[in-house]
Parts: structure tokens; sequence; C-alpha cells
């Protein structure tokens, strides 16, 4: 199972990758869209958890762009927006994003993680 | 009774009378000069109201007068017809008879006084009015008299009545009192004698029958009826235009023998004078008939007719004017009435507004505090990790290292709630000293993020040297939060925001927000500052912002102006007092 982080808050996604290898989880961070791009062509992961507010590429047009390279590929978003039953039912395609609100709860969010893998 | 004054004052008197200055709420009334509203309203009214009454007025006036005139001339040139056909019967009878009586009886037989006195008394008889009669001889010497006076054998030769019928065969003299002490009349008839040589007969009239004659035909007490002679002497009495011999002081009229009407004024009073000569054929008559009428008098029916007619219009125009302002009244106070709830709702508009661009803003801090809290989270989390997971503790390099990020975090989070207080501080409606420029920053802090995001290069230029503004900063803070709100609505990813602020002149400022966004459509441009004008289609505007907006810099003493061209951009201009002029604050 690989993970890949991307936000703009650096010191929290480095502490959520942190924080994850201490649960056996292998996670790869990265702060801007165009990196998680290049890491994605490099390494296939399971999961891509995205925030959604970042300067550049928006965690939204990311999963566009990550979509295409791995069909497997499964998305959770973050965001400190309160908003998220908004973005939910705007979302009206088959497979339903999953949003996580920030803060969140590490245990909760590999739970999640670990749902969208077996679901699969 | 009594309380109908006070109820019928208070549907007169228009609301707006009333109004309470409000600076505040005063700025969103749409029409401002009530007074100016109510007066046009009663006078262009009144004007189509009352114009075709005056106008029919006026006709009506003018028809009667032309009428009336008409009428009395008319009136008065038949008089004055009748009256010298009267006249000149009188004259021409006595004259007839005289005539004839000459032409019957000769010399020899008039001569006979037995016969003359005979003769008076059947003219007496036949047509009264005849005093004595005489018989003279070419040189003036009375032959024969018949008569109460004693005037046989006088000579009247140096008499000018003598002298004048001498000459025609017929005379008819002025008055004259003569020896007598009486006015009377001379008639006399020229007649051949046989031998040639010519004598006259002589009857004196008494003018008390003529007089009767002519009062006889005066109608009521404002007519006249007189004769004159061709000075202007009147040769019998008048009632109003002198006594008998006395001159007239009426501007004497041509002398005609057609009756001629005309209109003329004595001691101010316009009369109707109509007046001919008194012409028989045989004889030319020295007299003039007079025909005076005091028009007031003659009009008086009509005078009292017009003044009643007059009442009763000046009645209906107070009436019409008084429904006029009642309905001007009725009228403006509904548009006051509708304009001052409007103005009331739009001032609670204006702070529920500005509530509104608060929770707009705090939506945003909401998620500006919560990226510090994710970090704290996420760090705090990871060196509880620590403990659990692996004993790690001895570390302390990097737990301090934890520390100093969670602290920072809260720094931040700090600062955020900090620039949120001293943004709501401003709320307090005061005026102060505001910094331009730190005002702006504040606002534009909460669309920091937002503009990293969506990559939006926001610019702020203020000159070093700028003057402090004093106004009211929460007003100004709210103004500058809607523009720049909207900016950041209109503009898209890559555009940006430009501020530029300058000093006009001493007391004025200009600020310019202009964005490169979608722009306003022209037909919009009109329409952007009016109320409930949004063209957010999923409701999500209550259309007020940029109408508060306005209002707003109206009440700060500045004014706003918008250029736009649609895919370009939008310029907002604000034109500010550096100084906020006393008064302007509740």
């Amino acid at each position: 199972m690989k993970i890949l982080l991307v936000d703009d808050e650096q010191k929290f996604v480095n502490m959520l990758a942190k924080r994850m290898a201490l649960r056996g989880i292998e996670a790869d961070v990265a702060y801007t869209g165009e990196e998680a791009i290049k890491k994605a062509e490099k390494t296939i992961y399971d999961v891509a958890v995205l925030d959604i507010k970042m300067p550049g590429i928006s965690g939204i047009q990311l999963k566009e762009k990550l979509s295409p390279l791995h069909a497997n590929l499964k998305f959770i978003f973050v965001t400190g927006h309160g908003a998220i039953e908004k973005l939910e039912d705007e979302d009206s395609g088959a497979e339903k994003d999953i949003y996580i609100s920030k803060p969140l709860n590490i245990e909760f969010l590999i739970e999640t993680i670990e749902d969208l893998i077996q679901a699969g | 009774m009594l309380k109908i004054v006070p109820e019928f004052l208070k549907a007169i008197r228009p609301e707006f009378r009333n109004h309470k200055k409000n600076f505040h709420q005063d700025a969103y009334y749409t029409f401002t000069n009530y007074r100016y509203l109510w007066v046009i309203g009663i006078f262009i009214l009144a004007v189509t109201a009352l114009s075709p009454l005056f106008m029919a007025t006026l006709t009506y006036h003018q028809l009667i007068e032309t009428s009336v005139d008409s009428d009395l001339n008319h009136r008065t040139k038949q008089l004055t017809d009748a009256a010298k056909s009267a006249v000149t019967f009188f004259m021409e009878e006595r004259l007839n008879a005289l005539t004839f009586t000459v032409n019957e009886n000769g010399y020899d037989q008039l001569t006979d006084n037995a016969r003359l006195t005979e003769i008076l008394k059947n003219l007496k008889l036949g047509f009264g009015g005849v005093t004595d009669l005489s018989v003279l001889d070419a040189d003036g010497n009375q032959v024969a008299y018949a008569g109460p006076f004693n005037l046989e054998g006088k000579n009247y030769k140096n008499q000018s009545w003598f002298e004048q019928s001498i000459k025609k065969m017929n005379f008819i003299s002025e008055v004259f009192t003569g020896y007598r002490g009486v006015p009377h009349i001379i008639i006399t008839v020229r007649s051949a004698k046989s031998d040639g040589s010519f004598f006259i007969l002589r009857a004196t009239l008494d003018t008390e029958r003529l007089m009767k004659t002519l009062s006889s035909y005066k109608t009521g007490a404002y007519a006249d009826i007189f004769l004159v002679n061709r000075e202007g002497i009147l040769q019998t009495p008048s009632m109003h235009y002198g006594a008998i011999f006395t001159p007239t002081n009426l501007i004497f009229p041509a002398n005609s023998y057609e009756t001629d009407v005309n209109t003329m004024t004595f001691n101010g009073i316009s009369i109707i004078s109509g007046h001919s000569l008194i012409l028989r054929d045989m004889v030319t008559t020295p007299f003039t008939l007079m025909v005076l009428k005091e028009k007031a008098g003659m009009l008086q029916f009509w005078m009292d007719m017009r003044s009643k007619f007059n009442r009763i219009i000046s009645a209906s125009v107070i009436i019409i004017i008084i429904v006029i302002t009642f309905a001007s009244t009725f009228m403006v106070n509904k548009l006051y009435r509708a304009d001052k709830a409007k103005a009331e709702t739009m001032m609670q508009m204006e702070q529920t507004q500005q509530l509104a661009s608060i929770g707009q803003l705090a939506a945003g801090v909401a998620h500006e505090i919560n990226n510090p809290l994710a970090v704290i989270n996420q760090t705090a989390g990871y060196m509880k990790d620590l403990f659990s997971f692996k004993d790690q503790t001895q570390n302390t390099d990097e737990l301090i290292e934890y520390i100093d990020s969670i602290l920072d975090a809260v720094d931040r989070c700090g600062t955020i709630t900090r620039q949120l207080l001293g943004f709501v501080k401003q709320f307090d409606v005061k005026i102060k000293n505001v910094n331009l420029q730190k005002l702006i920053s504040q606002v534009l802090s909460f669309h920091r993020k937002e503009a990293e995001y969506r990559q939006i290069n926001v610019t702020v230029s203020i000159p070093d040297i700028f003057p402090e503004l004093e106004t009211d900063s929460s007003k100004l803070q709210q103004i500058l939060v809607n523009l720049v709100n909207n900016a950041f609505q209109a503009v898209e990813e890559g555009n940006s925001l430009d501020i530029v602020a300058r000093q006009v002149d001493t007391n004025t400022i200009e600020l310019v927000i202009h964005d490169t966004g979608c722009g306003i459509p022209e037909e919009n441009l009109k329409k952007i500052h009016e109320p409930f004008f949004s063209t957010k289609k999923d409701k999500s505007g209550t259309g007020l912002g940029l109408s508060i907006t306005y209002s707003l810099i109206k009440k700060l003493g500045g004014r706003i102006s918008v250029q736009s061209t649609e895919g370009v951009g939008t310029s907002f201009t604000i034109i500010l007092p550096v100084k906020i002029k006393e008064g302007r604050i509740a």
C-alpha cells in the first residue's frame, strides 16, 4: 500500500507522512500539484490524499491529471473549508469522491484509505 | 365640529413636513425634494382643473359684456329715436297749426284782436301748450296780441328771434325767458300781405308741455333726456347734467341728423349717450336731443349676476384647490411613506449587508485557521506517536522542533484572529483618522490566501506621502470590503486586481479599484447601483452590495463612478474628501 500526500501546508503533510510511517503505511509527500504529477509518473500509488485549495493546480484539477496515469488510483480530498456537503452534492459521478475536513484524525484517515483499497 | 379642523389640516398637510433629518437614512431616499413634488403636483393639477374654468368664465364675461353692450346701444337708439319723433312731432304739429291759421285767416282777420283771441282759444283746445299769439308787421311792431300778458304795442325789431324770423318762412327759437321771466319757445310763420309786404304770426309755446313729453320717455333713475342748443346750453332741465340754461360739461358729440349712439365718460362714470339734431323739413331747430344712460345703472342687473357668478366661481376655485391639495398631499404622502419604508429597509439592509460581508470573510478565515490547526493536530499527534510507538523521549532536539512548529501554528492562528478582531472593532461608528494603506491591507489580508490559490496578482499603490483620512472608518471599511469582494468574484485565475490611490487636491483623494475580470455588460452598467439588481442567478447575491456601497460613499461625502468593458475589466473610481464634513455622522 502506497499513499501520495499532496498539500501546500508542508509541516502538515510531513507530519502526516511520518505518522503513517509509524503505522506501517508508506507515504510520499508532494507540496505542489506539479511535484505530485512527477512522483505519480515514477511510482504507482494506491491512494492520493489531496488538499483542495492549493496555489496553482488545485486538488480537483490534480485528480483530473492523476487519474489517467493510474486507473486504479483512489482519491481522498482534504479541505480546511467547512463546506464539504456542498462539494459532495455537486459531484454527481457514479464514483463519489471522499472528503475529509481539516484538522483531521489520522486513525479515521487510515481507516478510510483501507476501506477504499478494500472496496477496490 | 371643532374636531374637523385639525382633521382637515392633517389631510392637507403633507407628512414630509414632519420629516426628521437622519443623515444615514436620508441617503436612501429616492426623492429628496418632496416640497417641490408636492407644489408641482398642486400646480399641475390646478392648471389642468382651473384653466378651462377660467377660460369659460372669461369667455362668458366677454360674451355677456358684448351682448349687453349691444343691447344697451340698441335700446338707447330706440329710445332716442322715439323721443326725437315725439319732439319733432310736437314742433311740427304746432308749426303746421300756425301755418294753417295764417293761410285760413289772412292779415285782416288776424289783426282783429277778438278774432285772434278766438283763434288762441281754439289752438289751446286743439293742441295745448300755446300761451299767446301775436301779429307783427315787417318793422317788428306788434299789431295784434292775444294772451295773458299785456304786450300790445311792443316793438321786437331788435330782438334776435325777430331778425331771424323775417328771413325765413318758419322759425323756431331757442328756449328763453324774455320779457316774461318764464322759459318759452317762439314759433313764427311769415306770410305775404296783399300790398306785397309781409307780416309775421308769432306763437309762444309753453316749454312745460315739451318737458312733460320728454320726461315721459325717461326710463328708470339712470336715464336722462333733455335738449341742448348748438352751443351746448341746456334747453330743458336735466337730472344729472346741469340746470336749464347752463352749459353741459359733456364732451359734445358731433352734430348729426341721424341718431348716433356712443359711449363716453362723465365724471368718471361710463355713460351711453344717444343724440340727434331735431330737424324739421320746413325749419331748422336749434335743438339737439340728448339721451344719456348711466351704463353701470343700466348694467346693474348684469353686474349683480356677474358678481354672483364670480362668487360661485371663487367658491368653486377654493374647493377645487382644496381638493387638489388634498389629492397632492395624498399622493405625495403615499410616495413619501413608500420611500421612507424603503429607506428604513435599506438602512437595515446596510447593517445586514455589513454582517453578511463579515460572514463571508469569516468563512475564509475559518479556512485560514483550519490549516495551522491541522498542523498543530498532526504535530501534536506525531509527538504522541513518538511516545506510544517507540520510546524516543530522549531526542529532545526533535521534540523542541515539533513544539516550535506548534507554537508557530498557534501564532498564525493568533494573527488571523487578531486581524478579524481588529476588523470587527472598526464597526463602531465614529470619525477617526484612517490610514488608507493600513485599511486596504487589512481588507486584503482576508483574501491573501484566495489570491494565492487562484493566482490573482494583487497590487496596492499608494504614494508615500498620503494624507490620513478623517472619516467614518467603518463605512470606508465596508466600502472596501464590498468592492474587493466584488472584484474577487469578477476575476479568474491569472487576472489581476490593482488598487491605486492618489491625492487630487488638499481635501480630495481618488481611489481606483481595477480588476481585469469579466467586466460588466453595458446594459447592466447603469443598473448596478440599483437595489436588488443582481446577475448572480444562483441567488447567492442580494443585489444590495453595490447599492449600499454607493450610499455609503455618498454618506462619506464622496462619489463613485464605474468604467467597465466586458471581458476586459472593471474600474471603480471613488472620490473621497480627506476630511468628512461636520454633521455627517449619526
